[in-house]
Formats: C-alpha cells, structure tokens, sequence
C-alpha cells in the first residue's frame, strides 16, 4: 500500500522519514531502508514522492480512492 | 520516560500557516519562540501541499474605501461567517500586508506581473481571491521562521495546556516517536493547530485518512482550549464540502468547469461554459448539491470542463499543482483520465466537525496569554496567515510584561499526564486508538448526524459517555505513534461530548444542524453560542457576534 519505496533505487537518506506528516514511515531504522508501518495512515499528497532525490517512491492509490469519471 | 523542561516566551502550538507566521512575527517583536509540531512544519497543516487563492483586500483595486468593501463582503460569500465585524476587519486591512511580505519571501504572489482575481466569487460581484504560486509555502515559511531564530520541534504533540489562577504558563507534549514528555514554560502560548477531521466516518467506509485535510488534525487545540476554561463556540454546527470523488482533495475553485447531471444540463444558474475568472459557484452556495441530485435519483453529478480552451486547460493545471493537487493529477495521468475528455463525479463529502476556539481580533481567547489563530479562530490560509500574524505580535508584546512563569506550580497535572501515558503505553489488551476512533465515528454518525432530536442526542450522549469509561480503563497504545494517536482520540471525545451538549442547546434547525423536533430557524439566536467550563461543569450561552468579544 501506499508508498511504494524501489529498495533498488533507494538511496536510504531518510528524507520520507523526516517529512511524513502522519509518519507512515514510525519506527524505520537510519541508513535502512524505510518501512511503511503505517499505510491506511497515508493521506496521499505525495510530499514523499517530490522529497525522494533519487525518485525511488511511487504512490499506490487505494482501490477504494479511484477518481470516478464519466464512461 | 524522560522528562524534559523547554522555556520559551512564545509557544507555538502546530506549525502550519499560522503557527509559523505566528513564529516569525514574535521572534521580530523579540520573543523567544518555540514551534511544536506533530509532524514536520515542512509538510504540515492545510497548506501543506500548496495553496492557489488568496483573499485580500487590495486598496489599488478594490478601492479606498474599506468599510464599503467590507460591507460588500458580509454582503456576499462570507456573509454567513460566524466571527463578527472586527475580526473581519482586523484580517481585510491586514492581509495586503502579508500577501506583499509573502511576495518578497519567494511565494509569488502575482501572476505574470499582476494581481491575478480569479475563483471564490460571483460574476459581476467584487472578485477577492487572489491566485498564488503556493506550492513551496511551507518551506518558504519554514526558512523566515529559522531565519529569525524560531526554534522548531517536529515530532512533538502538545496535549494540555498548563494555566495557573491568572493565566496560561505553558503546556505538555509528548514525543510522537521516543518515550519523552517535555514540559514547555512558556509566557504565551499560540493555538494554530488547524481543523477537527475523524470526528465523523470518512467518504470511504472504513478508511479514515481519505481526508482532504488529512489525519493528523483532530481539535487538539479546541479540545485542549476546552478543558483549560477557553470559550468555545459553535461546536455542535458541522460542516460539509464538495469534490472529487473518491480521491478526496479540496480546490473545487481552481476547477475551470461546470457541474452538470448525468444529460450534461448545468445544476447551477452561475456558469453555462468553463469559464477561468469564476469557476462554478453553485458548489459554493449550496455543497450539499451532489448528495441531493443522488438522493433524488438525479445523480450523478459530474464536473465537466470538457469545453476548456487549451489555454485555460494549461492555466487550470498550472494551478492545480500549486494548490496541493499534485498527487491527483499523477493519478490522473496514470489511469489515462483528462480533464478535456473525461467530467469527473463529484461528492459532497461527510459531515465533519466544525467550531472553533473563541478570540478576538488581536487573537486573544478568553484565557490570558491564550492565542488562537488559523483554522481553530478564523480558517482559509489568509485568515491563517495574517491572523498568526497578528497573534505572534500580541503574543510577543503580551510576554515582554508577563511575569517568569513556572510549571512546577502545575506539577500535579504534569504527573496526571504522564500518568495517563504511562497507563496507555502500559497495557497490554484491549481497544487501540483505531478502534475507538471508529466507535466514536459510529456514534457520532448515528446520534449527531445529518438529522439530529432530543431523544438521539441523550442516547447518543449516553453512549459516548459509556465508550468514554471504556476508554479511561482500556485503551492502550503498543509504541509512541500509536500514542499520539490515543491522544488525538481523547480530545476527539471531549469534542463529540460538545457537540451533544451544545446540539442539545440549540432548539432550532440551522443549516447542517437539522432538528425535525425544531424544524424552523430561530432569528433570535443569531448569535454566537458559547461552551466553557465553569467550576468543572460545562456552561452554555448565547452572545451578540458583535459585542463581548
């Protein structure tokens, strides 16, 4: 679930860590990559996909978060 | 768990828009200021993400005559504000400041050169909304505060203020990730801890972050106002808003479109095409409009901007990013939806708690050395920005005459709450905050919800205070995010107790309070309505918007 870190790209800088507002990312250890304890907590700005320098984040939308359009 | 002493001046409680403006203005005055804040001021509070609009009063445009501009405003969009005139006035005179300080901080306030009006307002009616490139705001306000010498802790919850007989001497937090309780001592204390989502159930069942101001904001500040002897006001009057659908986000006014039904005929009388100067206002007089269509079986609503010039397309999209919505355009171009081709469903979104901390248009509350600012005195990022404004100044003159305070006086309370900590961190089965969120939500949703009697607010009231009991002797936290977590969900309850008390209070129907048992609005009660504790007991009264402030 939401983030999504490629532990190939990672770079492990912390930066997500330290701007999560929610802090999805509790309890992720320095110089590690960092774990996402805390999905549903997303609130899905994208703030860690913009901070990542190596751009190593995706977000996963939920499915139940699908923008509904007009067929 | 260790205990740490932090003085300070001026404490700023949350570091969002006003908390941090807040933060610069009392370190100019000569204060010292320290920010705390739960997450990380760079991403934190409403504007987090970014913001596009603006409302400002601009002498060159508007004209020299600001009563007749303010005047004009009552008149209009903000004629329903729940504030009274002073505070109204003390943000218009002041907010062209601000935007022009903004401006020479590095968030371009200005669009090619110029003032750019545009959104939030109707055709042919005095346009207010500035257009701003607030994308980097947040570190651009971050940067002036560090600058001036703030001091900022992130990863901090602050969750009881400390008064004495004469006023406020500080507060406790607790860090949200090590076991550390700081005790601040502080000679004013600023409240800009933003918005109350998690009170009601979210758009998605179950999924209670797909919220567009996010988690992290539950009333901390009201509720912690509250149980210190501040006025609250207007606690039980929620409110709703409107947009996309289910990727929940606001800016329905940078939206360049028309709400339209299923045929494709305009809902409102404002707007036929897109039009980049307006936007569709029928969202803003009436947020209720895309559930009503549903329930009447002429849903769903869709905002169309599929007639948009290329030139508007590229304009609203350049917006868009700058008012926090990066992450749903991304999702956009992932699943192949464009704005040219595609209208897109639009809800109204769940009722949410509203209310807010009652102060006065220098950001005084009723306590003394008590500031209040943004979201829980007066929201929308200008009020936020020049408020926190105008309380860093108060706050800082405020702490130059006031005496050295000490928090040893209120050692007992400091003990209570680490106390309570240690009981939440200490158990090892029962509810987690998750759960007991959501049997609030239930609740609240059931009792306090879209119609509301007598009868559902006494059962309702019941049932919180049963799930209150449970709470004082269950509730346990298995590390310190969920602990800050319980904490949210504690003041989460003392503000859904309010909401019956003072719902149970208000024998009428006004706007999203819909009593079936008083079906008729009352015209004697426009006026504010007022909770604060008195010798421990909750005490309610109605008071004159325009007086006693």
């Amino acid at each position: 679930m939401p983030p999504v870190i490629d532990h190939e790209k990672c770079t492990r800088c912390g930066k997500c860590v330290d701007i999560c507002t929610e802090d999805v990312f509790f309890g992720s250890e320095e110089g590690e990559v960092p774990t996402v304890t805390y999905p549903k907590e997303c609130i899905h700005f994208s703030g860690c996909v913009y901070e990542c320098p190596v751009g190593a984040i995706t977000l996963r939308v939920p499915l139940p978060m699908m923008l509904v359009h007009k067929p | 768990m260790q205990e740490q002493l932090v003085e300070t001046d001026v404490l700023c409680v949350g570091g969002g828009i006003a908390g941090l403006m807040a933060a610069i203005r009392a370190r100019e005055m000569g204060a010292t200021v320290v920010v705390a804040e739960k997450g990380n001021v760079k991403y934190s509070g409403c504007g987090r993400a970014g913001n596009d609009h603006f409302e400002t009063y601009i002498p060159d445009v508007h004209g020299k005559d600001k009563g007749a501009f303010i005047e004009e405003l009552l008149r209009t969009a903000k004629g329903e504000i729940l504030l009274g005139r002073d505070i109204f006035r003390a943000q218009f005179l002041k907010s062209f400041d601000i935007v022009k300080l903004w401006d020479s901080w590095g968030i371009p306030m200005k669009y090619k050169g110029k003032w750019e009006f545009a959104g939030h307002s109707f055709p042919g009616r005095t346009m207010t909304h500035i257009k701003y490139e607030g994308r980097m705001q947040k570190r651009v306000l971050e940067k002036q505060a560090l600058d001036r010498g703030a001091q900022i802790m992130n990863r901090v919850m602050v969750f009881e203020l400390l008064r004495n007989s004469k006023g406020v001497i500080g507060a406790i937090g607790t860090h949200t990730r090590e076991d550390t309780v700081i005790a601040f001592q502080a000679k004013a204390v600023i409240l800009g801890t933003g918005k109350c989502s998690r009170l009601y159930p979210p758009l998605t069942p179950g999924w209670m972050f797909n919220d567009p101001h996010g988690g992290v904001q539950s009333g901390d500040g009201r509720a912690m106002a509250y149980r210190a002897g501040a006025e609250l006001q207007n606690v039980e009057m929620p409110q709703r808003h409107i947009g996309p659908k289910y990727f929940t986000k606001f800016g329905q006014a940078t939206w360049i479109g028309v709400l339209k039904d299923p045929q494709g005929k305009p809902l409102g009388t404002f707007v036929n095409k897109p039009n980049r100067k307006y936007g569709d206002m029928i969202m803003e007089v009436n947020k209720l409009v895309a559930e009503q269509y549903t329930r009447a079986g002429k849903g769903p609503v869709y905002m169309d901007c599929t007639d948009i010039t290329e030139e508007d397309y590229q304009y609203m999209v350049h917006w868009m990013e700058h008012e926090g919505n990066i992450s749903l355009l991304d999702h956009m171009k992932d699943e192949g939806i464009d704005f040219r081709k595609h209208p897109i469903e639009f809800a109204t979104y769940p009722l949410r708690a509203g209310g807010l901390i009652v102060a006065n248009e220098k950001a005084e509350t009723s306590i003394k050395g008590l500031y209040a600012a943004g979201d829980e005195a007066y929201g929308d990022i200008s009020a936020a920005a020049t408020f926190g404004w105008i309380s860093g100044e108060n706050a800082a003159a405020y702490s130059e005459k006031a005496k050295a305070p000490d928090v040893e006086e209120e050692r007992a309370k400091i003990n209570k709450n680490k106390q309570l900590i240690d009981r939440l961190r200490g158990r090892q089965h029962g509810p987690d905050w998750e759960e007991t969120n959501i049997a609030l939500q239930q609740i609240m949703h059931d009792y306090a919800g879209s119609v509301r009697n007598q009868a559902l607010l006494n059962q309702g009231l019941n049932n919180l205070l049963r799930l209150k009991e449970k709470v004082d002797t269950q509730m346990m936290a298995r590390n310190q995010h969920e602990l800050w977590r319980c904490l949210e969900v504690l003041n989460l309850l003392d503000l859904g107790q309010l909401v019956f008390l003072m719902g149970s209070d208000r024998k009428e129907t006004r706007g999203l309070h819909v009593r079936p048992d008083y079906p008729f609005t009352n015209p004697m009660l426009d006026q504010a309505h007022i909770i604060k504790l008195k010798a421990g007991k909750p005490a309610i009264q109605w008071r004159s918007y325009e007086g006693g402030r």
